[in-house]
């Protein structure tokens, strides 16, 4: 077994760390057994391919959560393999946020978002905030109504700017500020199987 | 009113079932009380000589003037002498498949275009027929 | 906003609950079979495999604030030639569901 593992099928990092491969064993050894931290062989879960039919720009009908019905237009995948979609949230009240593109519908109705500066936003910008004045035993006991979300003044400006360039290809198109501001809803002949999107 | 739509020779027929779905056909021979014999023609609507049962084709009213049996060349010029494809398209049964094929190939952006139209037009209607009931 | 009553948008469709995969002697109530309405053809249920099933019971007493209790499932393949559906739930279904109405999600998509 220690043949083997000089021959360095145990793995790059694990070879390193074993005695210098000079093919004399190590003047020291250390008297007592160290537990060494087993090998794992998890592997590191990379994110999910998003399908063809979604790129930068598809408008998107949201499947479910509480923008469900809501027409979104994509502007990104993010490192996770989530969407970022923004409505924009002048139209339809729908923020910069991430989606799973398993709830998510695309459309075959594609904007142009090369002018939408998205570069800044990341996995690492929706990242919850560890919120200050934190609830105590009493106030959760106090049954007060619940307070508002507080959205903070960074993501507003994003809002604000993602939107502007977002709405201006928007408005080049007639119609579609109105499409983007309606919902998406079965009707009742409607087979989804049969639509094309 | 008696039938006017016969099952004859010369016949053409709208294919409704089948890999031939939604093609025209003439009939050409009538093979017994369940099927007859169909021939597109080939070079005009695609569907070859075959056996067909009644249960799969629709009877249009339209007609060409041919033999039994009639050989491929003389049905394609029978057709276009008839000028089949030109009354077929202009019948309002040929107008409502085409509007319902084009309907199931709208993307949804498009279906919210034919809603708003759709909109659009019953606003004016019922402007208009207010102003005539006053 | 305007007050709405009903569901404003739909984006399920209704499913009914035939009964239990079996044999001709045997049932097997681990599985149901479910009738999609408008997929009826083995090619339109392809589009529906996978796709979340939710079966939903009022109960008497509410539990997490809502009086509705939901056992998911999801649509695990075809039944037949007709657009039947075999279906998996997290719970099996109760026999009392037979013909009674499931909502077949439009998720997880791929479209």
């Amino acid at each position: 077994m220690v043949g083997v593992r000089v021959l360095g099928i145990t793995g790059p990092k694990k070879a390193a760390k074993a005695a210098p491969a000079t093919g004399k064993s190590a003047r020291y050894y250390p008297a007592d057994d160290i537990p060494r931290p087993k090998h794992s062989r998890a592997k590191k879960h990379n994110a999910p391919k998003v399908r063809a039919s979604i790129t930068p720009g598809t408008v998107c009908i949201l499947l479910s959560g509480r923008f469900r019905g809501k027409r979104v237009v994509c502007l990104k995948s993010l490192e996770s393999g989530l969407l970022l979609v923004s409505g924009p949230y002048k139209v339809n009240g729908v923020p910069l946020r991430r989606v799973n593109q398993r709830y998510v519908i695309a459309t075959s109705t594609k904007l142009d978002v090369s002018k939408v500066d998205v570069s800044k936003i990341n996995d690492a910008y929706f990242a919850r905030v560890e919120s200050a004045n934190k609830e105590g035993e009493e106030e959760f006991f106090a049954n007060d109504a619940p307070k508002p979300a507080i959205v903070s003044d960074q993501r507003k400006a994003d809002q604000k700017t993602v939107d502007a360039a977002l709405m201006k290809v928007v408005e080049s198109t007639p119609l579609l500020k109105n499409y983007l501001g309606s919902n998406f809803s079965l009707k009742k002949h409607d087979r989804p199987h049969k639509m094309v999107f | 009113m008696g039938f006017s739509r016969y099952v004859e020779v010369g016949r053409i027929v709208l294919i409704s079932y089948g890999p031939n779905a939604g093609s025209l056909a003439t009939v050409i021979d009538i093979v017994d009380q369940n099927k007859c014999l169909i021939d597109g023609p080939e070079e005009i609507t695609g569907v070859s000589r075959q056996v067909i049962p009644y249960r799969r084709i629709a009877l249009t009213d339209l007609t060409v003037k041919i033999q039994r049996n009639a050989r491929a060349k003389q049905l394609k010029s029978a057709w276009k002498e008839g000028d089949v494809q030109a009354k077929w398209e202009g019948s309002s049964w040929a107008k409502k498949l085409e509007a319902k094929k084009k309907r199931s190939g709208l993307s949804d952006f498009d279906r919210f275009k034919v809603m708003v139209a759709k909109q659009q037009k019953s606003r004016i209607i019922a402007k208009k027929m207010k102003e005539l009931k006053a | 906003m305007t007050k709405q009553n009903t569901q404003p948008v739909r984006l399920y469709l209704p499913g009914a609950i035939l009964g239990y995969k079996r044999g001709l002697r045997n049932q097997y109530n681990h599985t149901s079979l479910i009738k999609i309405k408008g997929c009826d053809s083995k090619e339109d249920a392809q589009f529906y495999l996978g796709k979340r099933i939710a079966y939903i019971t009022k109960a008497s007493s509410g539990k997490n604030g809502s009086k509705f209790r939901v056992n998911w499932g999801k649509v695990c393949r075809s039944h037949g030639s007709n657009g039947v559906v075999k279906c998996k739930f997290s719970r099996d279904l109760p026999p009392q569901s037979i013909g009674g109405r499931v909502r077949v999600m439009l998720y997880p998509s791929h479209i």
